[in-house]
């Protein structure tokens, strides 16, 4: 299957006054198109870190990140937003919806931003379809409920068909019966779409749905014998 | 609450603009008017006079009045002193010889009373009159001297409040002397050929052909340096009001919608999208405050019309769209640079962001 997303060596530090905090200490990553993985880990552990790096929503202080071939790791913001808008869809544990538009204002002006105008309106249906959303197009984000905004939010960001999902703690804010419904949709856009997703979740029943788990620990990823791959070309030990 | 605010602050910034042009194009081109109405062929006033006070006041030897007259082709002459009256409202006060100004313009007609019979005597218009609920036999002040109104006559004619020349004069501390002088030709041939004879003989003072003068007089904002001075000052305050309106709400817009950026750019919106949101969003603004604007200066006309009907207000089309332009221009730089800071904004930060 295609490597879809890969990391090597990553590592990205912040500086708090005038020392170095390292978030991440060398990831490396292959993801492979139509897999849904859910990473794990204590707070502060670089998770988050993680995703906003793959994302191109920061840069990485060292290493690679190939985003369905192509690098952002040393990329100029902008390039790193065209990829972000072509390649990437985030979900947040707040659900991030434009309060001020209505459901359907909200998909439309993510298409807007994707440049898609109002072409693929089958695909816009069958998304609506999917998260049960046909009905709530036209209610404002205060006018919905937890789970019915991240379902919201899940459609703003495959409305484009990403190549990756990247999921921060999408069920977080969520009562256990929301959480069920977010999680099997996301179970039903990874089926039905192949849809490649990345879920960053605290909740082990969460992660469970996923097909592959990544724990993390101070920066790095705890390898799991089933999970590690030797790359003999490069010589090296990817999760 | 924001945003009504900035629509209000453009809104008084079209208003102060669309105002102070148009009051001052209404008292100057309804001057013309007045004057035109006359039926004077020829105006002749002192070196170096201005058209927004008419003329230097009383600056001319009443005395070249005999020697216009002696001018083959000239029918009649009246000299007029002018004085600008600000008491009551803002005017032409006109010192006429009766007699002579009568027979420049063709008379005046008279709704009531007669002209002057005393010096103390005032002449007035009926629009003056109806503004001020004047009737004839009525006290009123002008110059710090009360006058007593003795005949009210149709508009039209120069100025809407008449005074015996010779009381002008002593009023203005200016016996002997006019402000300018009205001829009449006998026919309208005569016209270039006297004012060929006015300018040989009196080198350096301004004579023209009435028409010649009215049209100069209602192009004099473009032409008087010191108007267009004003103007450009009053402009220029106004377009400054506009620029900090904007830029304080966009600036305050930016912090209150800083987690609306982060949604944006997670979504992969460009610095180009980001900073296109921020300036749509001031131009439309600017659109609705232009828009308040008109609605504050057609409310401020009313309003100064129902204090000093006799007063003129020309905004006109050529104002409005400079007044459009000058709100869109100090809009546009006013939201520039909070535009852009939210264009350059972090997304993580911005996305962490909480009021």
């Amino acid at each position: 299957m295609k490597t879809i997303l890969e990391t090597i060596d990553l590592t990205k530090s912040y500086k708090v006054g005038k020392v170095e905090v390292p978030a991440l200490r060398g990831v490396s990553l292959r993801v492979r198109e139509g897999e849904f993985i859910s990473i794990m880990g204590p707070s502060g552990c670089g998770k988050s870190t993680l995703l906003h790096t793959l994302g191109g929503l920061c840069q990485p202080t060292s290493g690679r990140v190939i985003v369905d071939g192509e690098e952002i790791s040393a990329a100029a913001d902008s390039v790193r937003t065209d990829v972000r808008r072509r390649k990437i869809g985030f979900v947040f544990q707040r659900f991030n919806l434009l309060p001020t538009l209505t459901a359907q204002g909200n998909l439309e002006i993510a298409r807007e931003i994707y440049g898609k105008g109002t072409n693929d309106r089958q695909h816009f249906r069958e998304i609506l379809t999917l998260l049960g959303l046909e009905s709530k197009v036209r209610h404002k984000p205060s006018e919905l409920s937890g789970g019915e905004q991240q379902r919201v939010a899940i459609a703003r960001a495959i409305i484009n068909r990403p190549s990756i999902l990247l999921a921060d703690e999408p069920t977080g804010n969520l009562d256990t019966e929301n959480s069920k419904i977010v999680l099997n949709m996301l179970q039903e856009l990874n089926r039905k779409f192949n849809q490649t997703i990345m879920m960053i979740t605290h909740n082990p029943e969460a992660a469970a749905v996923a097909g592959r788990l990544i724990e993390m620990r101070d920066g790095r990823i705890i390898p799991h014998e089933h999970d590690v791959t030797w790359d003999q070309q490069e010589d090296k030990i990817y999760i | 609450m924001r945003a009504l605010a900035t629509i209000l602050a453009i809104g008084l910034e079209v208003a102060l603009i669309l105002m102070v042009v148009g009051l001052t194009r209404g008292l100057i081109s309804d001057s013309a008017k007045r004057i035109e109405g006359i039926g004077a062929d020829i105006i002749l006033r002192a070196p170096a006079s201005s058209y927004i006070t008419l003329s230097t006041p009383a600056a001319m030897s009443i005395k070249i009045a005999d020697l216009v007259s002696s001018i083959p082709g000239v029918g009649h002459v009246a000299p007029v002193v002018t004085q600008f009256n600000t008491q009551n409202g803002l005017e032409y006060i006109y010192g006429i010889d009766l007699d002579s100004f009568n027979e420049v313009s063709g008379g005046f007609i008279f709704l009531n009373g007669t002209g002057f019979q005393k010096s103390t005597d005032a002449i007035v218009d009926d629009i003056y009159a109806n503004s001020k609920k004047v009737k004839v036999g009525d006290s009123v002040t002008f110059l710090n001297n009360s006058f007593r109104v003795s005949g009210i006559v149709e508009h039209g004619k120069g100025s809407r409040v008449f005074l015996p020349i010779q009381t002008m004069q002593e009023l203005m501390g200016a016996t002997g002397k006019t402000s300018m002088i009205l001829i009449k030709c006998i026919s309208k041939d005569n016209v270039q050929p006297v004012i060929a004879q006015l300018k040989q003989r009196l080198p350096g003072y301004s004579i023209l052909a009435m028409d010649v003068f009215v049209s100069q007089m209602s192009s004099a904002i473009s032409n008087t340096a010191a108007l267009r001075y004003f103007l450009s000052f009053v402009t220029f305050t106004a377009a400054l009001v506009g620029f900090f309106v904007i830029f304080l709400a966009m600036y305050t817009a930016i912090i209150e919608r800083t987690r609306e950026i982060g949604i944006l750019k997670s979504l992969g919106a460009s610095k180009r999208y980001v900073l296109g949101v921020f300036m749509r969003e001031a131009w439309f603004l600017c659109l609705l405050g232009f828009l308040c604007g008109l609605a504050f200066s057609y409310s401020g006309e009313l309003f100064v019309k129902k204090i000093f009907p006799s007063l003129q207000i020309a905004f006109g089309l050529d104002w409005m769209l400079k007044a459009a332009i000058i709100a869109l221009i100090s809009s546009s730089l006013g939201a520039f640079y909070p535009a852009l800071r939210a264009a350059s904004q972090d997304p993580i930060d911005a996305l962490a962001y909480d009021l």
